[in-house]
């Protein structure tokens, strides 16, 4: 039995190590990996027919006693189907799968060829499930909350709670040092009424200490049924503000994708500038920012798509970490990798909720959808050496124009604004170019648009208002007609 | 305002456009569906594959044509086929265009191979799309596609120019979609016990609209009596709620309007109707519809 092994803290704080990989393409430079993003929770999911595997990972802060976490399941989970696992699995994951930057240099057209390949890396966060406090106890009809199960499991105390009411399953978590928020109530008695079981668990400290892990160990669902979702609802109770929530979902056909929201790709094979290399933690963290509210702030964010069964060789376009190894999957809860040609088709969903957005739980579906897709942005050095020549020139008028689309872009995905960086990276071109670029040239791409994101997505976009209007004008063009018609046939 | 719309209106009515917007239903539908494909691909940012759409313009048309060349359908019928193909680039996915071209052949062509009574069975598009999720395991819908913003537009748009047309049979879709609206609202507000929210989230669905609106509603492929079609709305609906809500199945309606079409016939055999037809003039149309 492992144990609890490093400090929960040390979860917000440790940067994920960049670990540069050369593909085919360039070397990874920078990723934007789950680390950046606060409050946020991460759940890796594995379907096979009706065959769940689910596992949480919290980024809870605070005393491990006060720890609780109530999970809404649809089946009494046996003894078996619950299992404790390492952190690492989730790093794998996420390192592999988080959005990347790449980068490229430029031959000199004046010289030998110079060619390079760089990628770099990105970041991606998701949110913890609602935490309460509990305590354990047996069935007691007074509260109409009956024990289903009670296991104790590595460092956590486990209990299957079946319940008839809200009002006595609250009363029952309060009376046993459960603290849950006062809105919990309302968001129970439908989960009640759904017949489902709520997994409660709380942390055994003492086995914790021992284990010595530091932090809290992804806890492993395992469980038959036709519902494939992620209950948010509860986790929604004491929280007033947005939360983050990232899943990792594996199936053996394709991707994942959700059917009671919009799931939608995120930019990606952008050309940024060279300056952002530094900044593509707080660049990723705006762009998703800035889709977020552009796609009314209930849609969920496709970040990473792709095959990556064993057999498969080429599994990213560059990878930011080690691909997974066969041990990740069935740590993660792939059971079919024993089949012959076993297909994993890995889907990475990045989903921002509050309670106004979000009203319902997460509903998902495995599509056959075997397209690959990452979030890729793009550096590209510029060519080194004597630019003198003709086609040297040509070279360099040809990148003021590009870096000037760079600028551009960035502001076109993460809002930022022309600024002394951007003047410098033009005037670095200019300097060597006989022919100077005309001053209007130079200006006319600066935004002059004000860097506030709409308050709500949904007013940015014209179409609806565009067909309202036409629709009206039709309505009046019937209304016109009907006494018309009445002449006509007088 | 009033002046200028009034204006608008006439300048609209005298050119004509109206009057052609009337003389089929399926104009009707073209527009709006276009419109619907136009939003989807510009402001809900779909990844529009033009190679796929192609391929099933060319499967609707080609098996179309060909039944226009063997004289089984009216000459004017590729109207029908450029319905069923907008129909396919709304609804449906899949991974490669021959799966739409094939989903078009089969969605036109069953039209004129599987008739009883001189009525073909299936809507096409639904006939299209379920057949090629069912042959090909590798085309799917998405139900989660429009999201929830795309209501308004939805309800506006069609109600706007669905008073311009001649569908009588609008009435089916919106039987349909309030005997939904009353299953959900029993289960998921008075007996789950969730915020009204939670129930317009659900109702609210674009696919479920565009399933209402312009499957469902169909009038080949609907029984042909009025008493008939209400009964049938509410069947359709009911079973899509059970199926949705007890087995979670995505995208129910479909699966059960698919399965359920081959009733028409014994409803329309029971109830003795006249069949429907695109060209009939309005007084033809209100006696078969009434």
């Amino acid at each position: 039995m492992k144990t609890i092994r490093k400090i929960l803290i040390s979860l917000l704080i440790l940067p994920i190590t960049a670990q540069s990989a050369q593909a085919f393409c360039g070397f990874y430079v920078a990723k934007a990996d789950a680390k950046l993003f606060n409050n946020k929770s991460e759940v890796i999911m594995v379907r096979d027919g009706i065959h769940n595997v689910i596992t949480m990972s919290s980024d809870f802060k605070g005393s491990l006693k006060d720890f609780a976490m109530v999970v809404p399941v649809p089946v009494v989970l046996k003894e078996k189907d619950i299992r404790v696992v390492e952190r690492n699995i989730f790093d794998v994951l996420d390192d592999y799968s988080a959005p990347r930057l790449v980068e490229y240099y430029d031959q000199n057209p004046c010289a030998a060829d110079l060619y390079n390949n760089n990628v770099s890396d990105c970041l991606s966060r998701v949110k913890p499930i609602q935490t309460i406090a509990l305590n354990e106890e047996n069935i007691d009809k007074k509260y109409g909350v009956k024990i289903e199960a009670h296991y104790s499991i590595e460092e956590y105390e486990v209990l299957i709670l079946s319940a008839t009411e809200s009002n006595g399953l609250k009363n029952w978590l309060l009376d046993n040092g459960y603290q849950i928020p006062t809105a919990a109530e309302e968001v129970l008695n439908p989960y009640i009424k759904s017949n489902m079981k709520f997994f409660v668990v709380k942390v055994n400290v003492e086995k914790a200490i021992k284990n010595n892990t530091g932090y809290l160990r992804p806890i492993q669902l395992s469980f038959d049924h036709e519902k494939f979702m992620l209950p948010l609802r509860l986790g929604m109770a004491n929280s007033e503000g947005t939360q983050d929530m990232i899943v990792y979902a594996f199936s053996k056909t394709g991707r994942v994708e959700c059917t009671n929201y919009r799931t939608v790709k995120l930019p990606t094979d952008r050309n940024i500038p060279l300056y952002a290399q530094q900044k593509f933690g707080t660049f990723y963290k705006s762009l998703f920012d800035k889709e977020y509210r552009a796609q009314g702030r209930n849609a969920v964010f496709l970040e990473y798509a792709w095959n990556v069964s064993p057999y498969v060789s080429m599994k990213c376009d560059p990878c930011v970490g080690p691909p997974p190894i066969n041990q990740d999957f069935v740590t993660a809860g792939v059971n079919w990798l024993e089949t012959p040609n076993p297909t994993v088709f890995f889907t990475r969903l990045h989903v921002r909720y509050s309670r106004d957005k979000f009203p319902a739980d997460l509903q998902f579906q495995v599509t056959p959808n075997t397209e690959n897709f990452q979030c890729r942005y793009i550096l590209t050095h510029p060519a080194s050496g004597d630019l003198s020549c003709e086609q040297g020139q040509n070279y360099l008028s040809d990148l003021y124009n590009r870096r000037k689309r760079e600028i551009d872009e960035v502001y076109a995905l993460a809002g930022w604004n022309y600024n002394t960086l951007a003047t410098g990276y033009l005037n670095e071109i200019v300097g060597q170019m006989k022919e100077k670029p005309q001053q209007d040239q130079k200006n006319e791409f600066i935004p002059t648009l004000p860097d506030s994101p709409s308050p709500d997505g949904n007013s940015s976009n014209p179409l609806p208002g565009i067909l309202i209007i036409l629709s009206m004008l039709l309505i009046a063009t019937y209304k016109y007609k009907l006494p018309q018609k009445q002449n006509l046939s007088s | 305002m009033s002046t200028l719309t009034n204006n608008l209106s006439r300048h609209i009515y005298h050119s004509g456009i109206l009057k052609w917007l009337r003389s089929d239903g399926r104009h009707f539908q073209i527009i709006s569906q276009l419109a619907f494909l136009a939003f989807g691909i510009f402001a809900l940012n779909w990844d529009a594959d033009w190679q796929k759409y192609f391929a099933a313009l060319v499967g609707t048309f080609s098996a179309q044509a060909l039944a226009i060349h063997f004289k089984v359908a009216p000459s004017n019928s590729l109207k029908s086929a450029l319905v069923t193909t907008l129909g396919l680039c709304l609804l449906m996915k899949a991974n490669s265009p021959w799966l739409f071209l094939f989903a078009g052949l089969f969605a036109v062509g069953q039209k004129f191979l599987i008739r009883v009574n001189n009525k073909h069975l299936w809507n096409p598009a639904n006939f299209g799309i379920v057949i090629m999720i069912i042959i090909s395991g590798e085309s799917w819908i998405s139900p989660g596609q429009w999201g929830n913003s795309a209501l308004l537009v939805f309800i506006i748009g069609t109600s706007g120019l669905a008073v311009l047309s001649n569908i009588k049979r609008l009435n089916i879709g919106i039987v349909f979609i309030a005997s939904l609206l009353i299953l959900e609202y029993c289960r998921v507000v008075l007996f789950l016990g969730w915020d009204t929210d939670v129930l317009f989230h659900k109702i609210s669905s674009g696919s479920l609209w565009l399933f209402a609106l312009f499957m469902i509603t169909d009038p080949m492929t609907t029984p042909n009596s009025r008493i008939a079609r209400i009964i049938w709305a509410i069947f359709i609906a009911s079973i899509s709620f059970y199926l949705a809500n007890f087995h979670f199945i995505n995208g129910a309606p479909f699966w059960v309007l698919f399965f359920a079409t081959p009733i028409t016939p014994v409803i329309d055999y029971l109830t003795k109707h006249k069949n429907f037809s695109w060209n009939t003039s309005s007084t033809n149309l209100n006696t078969t519809t009434k």
